[in-house]
C-alpha cells in the first residue's frame, strides 16, 4: 500500500519482469528472473498470475475465448476439456452465464473478474493484483475482495495486492507493506500496521488531509506577494 | 554565443535520440520478422490479417487506380495531340503506372489506410494492457500480434500494387480507346513494344514489396512503442503515416536510380 | 469474430486477383524481352555516328524485328561507335558481307537498325563482325550540306552570269 506515486505498480512489474531493474535483483522462488533467458522467463511466468488494473480482456474475443486462450496457447487439450475447463473457471468467479459476452458488454467489475478467471486458469503460485479494487461499487467491491481472499486460501496461491483502499485490503490481508516515494516505511500485520507509530504511515492509514505529504504544493511565492498585496 | 553552443548541443541530443529509436525500431524488425516459423499456427493468424489489410484496402486501390489511368489517359492525349504521336498514349500510360504511379502510390494509399489502422489497433492493445496481459500469460506478442500483421503487409503491397497497375491502364484504356477514339490495335501494341515485363513490371514489383516492409514495420513500431494514452495513439498513427509517406518517395528515388541508372 | 470460412475464401480471392492482374499486365500491357543468351547470337557493328541509338533498340531486316541493341561502346583506338547486337538464333543466315544502316523510325522517331543482306557464301556466326556500315544521318549535318550546296549552286548561277 503507498500514497500514489510510490512506485507499487512498478514494484509489481518489476517483480513479473516487464521491466528490468538499473540495480538490484529480484528473487522469485529463489530465481533472479533478471537473468533469466527469455524462454526460462516464460517458462516461469506460467506458475505467476496478473490481474491488470483494466482487466486487459482481448477485446477481439468473447469472455469464453478470454478464458480459453492461454489452454489453447500451451496446451493440446480436446475442446470438450477446454470447454468443461473454461465453465468451471468461469464459474468460480460467478460468471459462467457471461461466457457469450464480448469485453465491450461487460461491467469493469465483471471484466476483473473474468481477467481474474484467466489468469487462475493454470493454476498459478503467484497471483499479482494490481490496483484491483480501485473505483468500484461496493458490491463489486465486496465480490472482488471475497473472490481473491477465498481463492487464495482454497488454492494455496501466494498473492500480492497492490492497492491504496486501506480498509478493504487490511481486512483480508496476512501481512501489510507501506511503501512511499520508492522506500518501504512500515510493515507488519494489519494490526501492527493500524497501530504504526510512524507519522507518514499514520497519515496515509487514517487518511489524514495534511502530515508529512503537505497539503499544500510548495510555491515560490508567498500568497500575499501572488495576491499582488505586497511587493517583495 | 552560449545560446549558439545551446542550440548544437540540442541538435545533437536529438540526433543521438534518433539513432538510438533507428536501433530499436531495426532490433524490434529482427526479432519479429526472423524466427522459426511454426507454419501451421501462423498460417490463420496471417490469413486473418491478409483479409484486414490486404482485402479491405481494396476498394481505396481499385477506385484511386481506375481515376489515376483515365486521368492520364486525358493528360496525356492532350499533350501527345500536339506532337501528332497520340498512338503513343498506351506507352505513356502503362510505363508512368508500372514503372512509378503504381508502386508510390499504392503505397501512399496503403500507409494512409492499413498503416494507421495497424498503429491504431496496437497502440489501443498497448494502452488497454492487453500486450503486457499477452506477455504475462507467457505468450509472445511479437510472434502472435505483431508478426503476422507484418507479413501481412509484405505481401499484400505487390498484390495492390499490381491490381493498381492493371485497372489504372484499364482507366487508360477506356478514356483512350473508348472516349476519345484511338485505335484499339495501336494502342496495345505500341504499349507492349514499350514496356518489358521484367525490366518495368517486375521491378515495380520490387519497388512494391520494399515500400510494403517499410510501411508496415514504421506502422507496428509506432503502434508498439506509443505512449499509451489516447493523445499518444493519436500522435502515433499520424506519425506513420507521415514517415511511411517520406520513407516511400525517398526509397523511390534509390530504388529508381539502382535500376534506371544501373549503380 | 469473423468467421474462419469468409476468411479464407476473401484471402484467396485477393491473392487470386493480384495473379490475374499480373498475368494482365504480362501478356496485355508489355512484352517479353526475346533476345537472351539462350536463344540469339552475338553481332557487332562498328559506326562512325550512331545518333539517337539506345540499348535495346530494335535490328531490323526489311523492317521486321529480328533482334535489339545489346551495348553500345566507343572503341578506343579509332574512337567510332562499337554496337553489340542481339539477332534471332532463326536468322542464322546471314551473308557476312551484309551492312548495317542506323534509320529513323518516323521522321523524329527512335534510331534503329537496318541490316541489308549481302550475297558472299559464308554466313556471319556468333560473335561476327558487319563490316560495311551507314551511320546515322544527322539533321544539322544534312542541313549544313544544304546550305552550302545552295550557296555552291549560287555562284555557278552567278559564274555563268559574269561569263
Amino acid at each position: 500500500m503507498g500514497p500514489s506515486g510510490s512506485g507499487k505498480t512498478t514494484l509489481l512489474r518489476l517483480i513479473s519482469a516487464q521491466l528490468r531493474p538499473e540495480s538490484g535483483k529480484v528473487f522469485v522462488n529463489d530465481i533472479d528472473i533478471h537473468a533469466l533467458q527469455t524462454k526460462e522467463l516464460y517458462q516461469l511466468r506460467r506458475s505467476m498470475g496478473m490481474l491488470f488494473q483494466s482487466g486487459a480482456l482481448f477485446t477481439n474475443l468473447s469472455v469464453f475465448e478470454n478464458v480459453a486462450f492461454p489452454l489453447r496457447e500451451h496446451t493440446q487439450l480436446p475442446e470438450e476439456m477446454i470447454h468443461d475447463l473454461v465453465l468451471m473457471q468461469l464459474e468460480t468467479v460467478g460468471l459462467r452465464g457471461a461466457h457469450g459476452l464480448m469485453p465491450s458488454e461487460l461491467s469493469g467489475g465483471m471484466s476483473r473478474r473474468v481477467a481474474l478467471a484467466r489468469a487462475l486458469v493454470f493454476n498459478p503460485q503467484l497471483m499479482m493484483y494490481d490496483e484491483p479494487f480501485t473505483g468500484q461499487d461496493p458490491i463489486t467491491m465486496g465480490v472482488l475482495v471475497k473472490l481473491i481472499k477465498h481463492l487464495n486460501d482454497i488454492l494455496g496461491l501466494t498473492s500480492i495486492i497492490v492497492s491504496h483502499d486501506v480498509a478493504e485490503t487490511a481486512s483480508i490481508a496476512d501481512y501489510i507493506y507501506v511503501i512511499a516515494a520508492g522506500k518501504i516505511i512500515g510493515e507488519g500485520t494489519p494490526q501492527q500496521v493500524l497501530h504504526n507509530e510512524s507519522p507518514i504511515v499514520r497519515q496515509f492509514i487514517q487518511g489524514l488531509p495534511d502530515g508529512i505529504v503537505p497539503f499544500h504544493y510548495p510555491a515560490i511565492h508567498k500568497y500575499i506577494q501572488d495576491l499582488g498585496l505586497c511587493s517583495n | 554565443m552560449f545560446k549558439l553552443i545551446q542550440l548544437i548541443e540540442n541538435f545533437g541530443q536529438k540526433g543521438l535520440a534518433f539513432c538510438e529509436r533507428v536501433g530499436i525500431a531495426g532490433i524490434f524488425l529482427t526479432r519479429t520478422a526472423l524466427r522459426r516459423p511454426r507454419f501451421l499456427r501462423f498460417l490463420p493468424l496471417l490469413i486473418e490479417q491478409l483479409y484486414f489489410i490486404g482485402v479491405l484496402s481494396l476498394v481505396i486501390v481499385v477506385v484511386s487506380s481506375l481515376f489515376i489511368g483515365m486521368v492520364l489517359g486525358l493528360q496525356g492525349y492532350n499533350i501527345l495531340q500536339k506532337f501528332g504521336t497520340v498512338a503513343q498514349l498506351g506507352q505513356l500510360v502503362a510505363l508512368s503506372v508500372v514503372r512509378e504511379l503504381g508502386p508510390v502510390i499504392t503505397g501512399l494509399l496503403f500507409a494512409g489506410r492499413a498503416g494507421s489502422a495497424l498503429t491504431a489497433e496496437i497502440g489501443l492493445m498497448q494502452a488497454t494492457e492487453q500486450i503486457a496481459s499477452m506477455e504475462m500469460m507467457a505468450v509472445d506478442p511479437l510472434w502472435k500480434i505483431i508478426a503476422p500483421r507484418f507479413w501481412a503487409g509484405v505481401i499484400s503491397m505487390p498484390v495492390l500494387t499490381a491490381v493498381f497497375d492493371a485497372i489504372a491502364i484499364f482507366g487508360g484504356y477506356l478514356v483512350g480507346v473508348e472516349w476519345l477514339g484511338i485505335d484499339a490495335g495501336q494502342f496495345w501494341s505500341n504499349m507492349q513494344a514499350a514496356v518489358d515485363f521484367r525490366v518495368d513490371v517486375i521491378n515495380g514489383l520490387i519497388k512494391s514489396v520494399v515500400f510494403g516492409c517499410i510501411v508496415t514495420w514504421i506502422a507496428v513500431y509506432q503502434g508498439y512503442y506509443t505512449v499509451p494514452t489516447a493523445s499518444g495513439i493519436s500522435r502515433a498513427t499520424t506519425r506513420t503515416v507521415v514517415y511511411s509517406s517520406l520513407a516511400i518517395l525517398g526509397l523511390d528515388f534509390i530504388l529508381t536510380a539502382f535500376m534506371v541508372g544501373g549503380w | 469474430m469473423i468467421a474462419r470460412r469468409f476468411l479464407e475464401f476473401a484471402v484467396g480471392l485477393f491473392m487470386i486477383l493480384g495473379v490475374v492482374a499480373l498475368v494482365v499486365l504480362a501478356f496485355k500491357a508489355s512484352s517479353f524481352s526475346q533476345y537472351s543468351q539462350r536463344n540469339s547470337y552475338q553481332v557487332t557493328a562498328v559506326f562512325d555516328h550512331i545518333g539517337d541509338l539506345k540499348i535495346r533498340a530494335p535490328v531490323t531486316i526489311a523492317g521486321v524485328r529480328v533482334g535489339e541493341v545489346k551495348k553500345i561502346m566507343i572503341d578506343p583506338v579509332t574512337f567510332r561507335a562499337k554496337v553489340v547486337m542481339f539477332l534471332d538464333k532463326k536468322q542464322q543466315n546471314l551473308p557476312s558481307d551484309s551492312s548495317a544502316s542506323i534509320l529513323t523510325a518516323g521522321l523524329i522517331g527512335a534510331n534503329y537498325i537496318e541490316i541489308a543482306p549481302g550475297f558472299a557464301d559464308n554466313l556471319l556466326k556468333n560473335d561476327g563482325l558487319i563490316e560495311e556500315t551507314h551511320p546515322a544521318v544527322i539533321l544539322e549535318r544534312l542541313i549544313g550540306q544544304l546550305v552550302y550546296n545552295l550557296k555552291g549552286d549560287k555562284e555557278k548561277d552567278e559564274n555563268k552570269k559574269t561569263k
